[in-house]
């Protein structure tokens, strides 16, 4: 069995059926690609992995442990971690202190103990800010670490997002569309961060709309349309696949 | 208990209830337009009364037109308000807009006590007389008044929502403000109308409720509870919805009488946290679900 | 780089300066209207510290505090004129707000914005309407009358500056505990919890037992206040637990700037200092000052409606600027300098 294992899981709003008994396996220390048009139930499946949304149906197990329905917090504190289709930082606070938030679950510091300065709470603090500086180099954030993460690019925006969800040393990551509103050079970018990550240890799996990001990085890819799983391979298999090619040029078809 | 009496009591409940159907419905307007709730409405409601009191003991303008002078005048501040501090920062975080309107209630309040004193001021009965008896039961006039006010509201109200231009726009916003904007509403018209109705009937409630209870500077916030209780107990939806919360809370408060007649003031608070904690949707809505 | 430790040094320098001059206050100033003033402030400063935790840091709005000021208040001050010695009824009106504040919090936890502020609205309302109606403890309208001074055996606080020393020891006490929790990591995660609660989850945050505890932490902070000013003043009426009351704390908090401790308290000097300026403007006429005391509530009002008009980041967001004016000169001559 994999590292993540999701079995008919199911979402319906209203009459819609937005996930429809998606089944599919992740492996440790694989990239794993989720792709399909748009409103396919892509980020509603990742809400319903990550605990954002209960499924009708279905059951999610994370290392062995029956994920279902968990809240998103305890399934952060097992080391799955995700980001967000829109990039939802902490605009507010600078771009240190958004991945120090990040590495909330494996800090202990409570209000007591901060309140009284304790030595172990200043411990942690100093450590937790030298890894924080670690993990923005690996994105290539260091020098703007004191900026406001509100005043952040948007590709900068996309990177910090990624070093906020890698501060919870993940054993998994979900990735909502990361390239989304990238440009050539920071794909690029993009494409070689993920490939570090998870030569690091950290399983992904990515939703994304850019074929050539996903072609590239990809081990394995679950293709999903209306709701319903298509298919499933390698991605040489899955350029070819008929279903596939159908469901593409269908919206294709449509939106021209 | 005998039937008169009770009868007493479900009158004196629709006329409370009435009031607050008129403030629920200020609310109701206004947060569907915007999505603020409005603290100020109260203010509204006060300022009604106030400056009907104004204009017919002080400038002695005949009771009818002090009436319509005092609405007018309250619907032009609310609108007043909204151009000058809501909209500049209509897009931002809620957070900022209900501080918006706390600050202008204390302003609308302090405002009114400067201008006219800390005194509570009387208005007299819109038509003087001896009350209605009606199986054992009186009815004031001024009681026939307001619920003439509510029932003329609520046509007014529905007539404007299916028969003008305005109401279909404000209808439109209601149900959707994005898809309205798409389609070439003018949603910030729609937003200054809310406001400028909002005021209005809040003031209207304060104008029609001021022979019977007097008027003074700082009941505004009281009666805003109140009415914002009755607007979550219709779930801040439909305007229909709100006017039946109103009444339902004014016969609420009353059916706790008989038990103590101390409580009747901490009813409405008690609703206004049972719903808010229980169902706060309202009674008549079912859940919306937010979009992840 | 070397702005960051400049600012650093300063901000100790001006805390230093500042405990030094509250430490002193009362053996210079003999005037006791003016340190009865300090006093109220140092009051206050204990109850915005708390709703600057719950409201400027995770942006969960009270319109209610007065309450959990008003529970401290009572209880202690019933509890003292039964003969309960002062440590303990400090400790039980602390406690009582904190339970307040738990029951208030654990039904809120799905309400945000408006309702939420309707909500704590509502609560500070119904608390009135108590600490009103039930006579028997406190004393209704009239109030309770009589509340002994704060104190443990011997030693009493009973005069003008041994409370002005109790009130401050505690509010400088408060004032530093929260400076530790706000850089660090609960601070984070409040701050957090304002700026996404679903980022703030997804990063592992607990944020229903988040809010859980600094609403209590807040509510008990205004308990706290509540127990002082009660043994401070020796008399409490239900007209000072008010909405308005409540609304004015907001105001501290809002002019302070949200997620600025330091400017909360700024906010918070200013604003119960205000009506009584000719305290520490020597030659303000009296004029002035009654002009400003009956303006205090539109003084409130417009600066709620200007500060979130103008000046978001509130008086925090000023001083932030000018530090960074200052550090961005600093960088200049210094990069002249190499
Ligand atoms: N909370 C919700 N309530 C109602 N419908 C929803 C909700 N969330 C998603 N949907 C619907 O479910 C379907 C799947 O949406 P989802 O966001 O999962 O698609 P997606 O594959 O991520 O699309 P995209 O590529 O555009 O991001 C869509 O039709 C969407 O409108
Ligand atoms: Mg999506």
């Amino acid at each position: 069995m994999g590292m993540l294992s999701v079995q008919g899981i199911t979402k319906r709003f209203g009459g819609l059926t937005a996930v429809d008994a998606v089944s599919f396996e992740v492996h440790e220390g694989t990239i794993h690609a989720i792709i399909g048009p748009n409103g396919a139930g892509k980020s509603t499946a990742f809400n319903l992995l990550t605990g954002f949304e209960k499924p009708d149906a279905g059951t999610v197990s994370f290392e062995g442990a029956t994920i279902t329905g968990m809240r998103p917090h305890r399934i952060v504190r097992l080391g799955l971690v995700r980001t967000f289709q829109n990039t939802v930082l902490f605009d507010d606070m600078t771009v240190l202190e958004n991945v120090l938030v990040g590495m909330h679950v494996r800090t202990r510091a409570g209000f007591i103990g901060s309140a009284l300065a304790l030595p172990r709470v200043r411990t942690e603090e100093r450590l937790a800010a030298e890894e924080a500086h670690r993990l923005l180099r690996l994105v290539d954030l260091g020098e703007v670490a004191d900026a406001r993460a509100g005043d952040l690019p948007h590709g900068r925006r996309r990177l910090l997002e990624i070093a906020r969800a890698l501060g919870s040393r993940p054993r998994l990551m979900l990735l909502d569309e990361p390239a989304a509103g990238l440009n050539n050079a920071e794909t690029a970018q993009l494409a070689e961060t993920l490939r570090r990550v998870r030569d690091s240890g950290v399983t992904i799996v990515v939703v994304e709309h850019d074929m050539g990001l996903v072609m590239d990085v990809s081990d394995e890819i679950v293709v999903l349309n209306e709701g319903r799983k298509i298919a499933e391979g390698p991605p040489l298999l899955i350029q070819k696949d008929p279903a596939v090619i159908e469901a593409y040029l269908g919206e294709e078809a449509v939106d021209a | 208990m005998e039937a008169s009496e009770l009868l007493q009591l479900v009158i004196a409940g629709l006329k409370n209830g009435s009031i607050y159907a008129l403030l629920a419905l200020g609310f109701t307007i206004v947060y569907a337009a915007t999505n603020v709730i409005n603290f100020a409405q109260g203010e509204f409601y006060m300022l009604g009364g106030m400056l009907a009191v104004f204009a017919f003991s002080g400038l002695n303008v005949p009771l009818v037109a002090a009436v319509a002078l005092a609405v007018v005048t309250v619907a032009g501040i609310g609108a007043l308000f909204e151009r000058l501090a809501i909209r500049p920062r209509k897009d931002a975080d809620p957070m900022a807009l209900i501080i918006i309107t706390v600050g202008g209630s204390l302003v609308f309040a302090s405002v009114a006590r400067h201008l006219f004193g800390s005194d509570a001021l009387p208005l007299p009965e819109f038509t003087p007389g001896p009350s209605f008896v009606f199986a054992g039961a009186a009815i004031e006039r001024q009681t026939i008044w307001i619920w003439v006010i509510v029932t003329a509201t609520v046509i007014g109200l529905t007539l404007l929502y299916n028969r003008t231009r305005l109401g279909r726009a404000m209808r439109a916003c209601m149900e959707n403000r994005e898809a309205a904007r798409l389609m070439g509403i003018d949603t910030a018209r729609v937003v200054m109308v809310s406001f400028a109705l909002a005021a209005a009937l809040g003031a209207l409630a304060g104008v029609a409720v001021t022979p019977l209870t007097s008027t003074r500077f700082d009941i505004g916030a009281g009666i805003a509870v109140k009415g914002f209780a009755a607007a979550i107990l219709g779930g801040l939806g439909s305007p229909l919805a709100a006017v039946a919360g109103g009444l339902l809370l004014g016969l609420i408060e009353q059916a706790v009488i008989p038990f103590s007649s101390v409580l009747k003031d901490v009813v409405a608070l008690a609703v206004l946290l049972l719903v808010l904690f229980v169902r706060p949707q309202g009674l008549f809505r079912r859940t919306r679900k937010e979009k992840v | 780089m070397a702005a960051v430790p400049a600012t650093r040094t300063l901000r100790w320098a001006l805390a230093a300066i500042a405990g030094g001059l509250v430490l002193a206050a009362p053996f210079v100033v003999t005037d006791k209207y003016l340190l009865r003033i300090l006093t109220f402030v140092g009051i206050n400063l204990i109850m915005v510290a708390g709703l600057s935790l719950l409201f400027g840091y995770a942006g969960q709005i009270s319109l209610g505090h007065a309450a959990f000021y008003g529970l401290g208040a009572y209880t202690s001050g019933f509890l003292a004129k039964l003969g309960v010695a002062w440590p303990l009824a400090l400790v039980a009106g602390v406690a009582a707000a904190a339970l307040g504040g738990l029951l208030l919090a654990l039904p809120s936890l799905r309400l945000k914005g408006h309702y939420l502020a309707m909500a704590t609205l509502g609560f500070g309302e119904i608390m009135l309407f108590f600490f009103t109606e039930t006579e028997v403890i406190t004393g209704g309208s009239n109030g309770l009358r009589g509340i002994p001074p704060a104190g443990l055996g011997p030693l009493v606080a009973d005069t003008p500056q041994t409370k002005y020393l109790l009130v401050w020891a505690v509010a400088c006490v408060v004032l530093l505990l929260a400076a530790n929790v706000v850089r660090r990591r609960p601070g984070r995660a409040l701050r957090a919890i304002h700026g996404s609660e679903m980022a703030a989850q997804a990063c592992g945050i607990d944020t229903v037992r988040m809010k859980v505890q600094v609403f209590v932490i807040s509510a008990a902070l205004g308990g706290l206040s509540g127990v002082l000013y009660a043994h401070y003043v020796g008399f409490i009426s239900p007209s000072t637990f008010t909405l308005h009351y409540s609304l004015v704390l907001v105001t501290m908090v809002a002019l302070g700037g949200m997620g600025s401790l330091a400017g909360a308290v700024a906010g918070t000097v200013l604003l119960t200092m205000l009506p009584y300026a000719d305290a520490i403007i020597p030659g303000l006429s009296r004029a002035t000052v009654e002009l400003l005391q009956d303006w205090e509530s539109d003084i409130h009002g417009m600066v709620l409606i200007l500060v979130m008009l103008f000046m978001p980041g509130g008086l925090a967001g000023w001083g932030r600027s000018f530090l960074a004016r200052i550090s961005v000169r600093r960088a200049r001559s210094a990069g002249g300098d190499a």
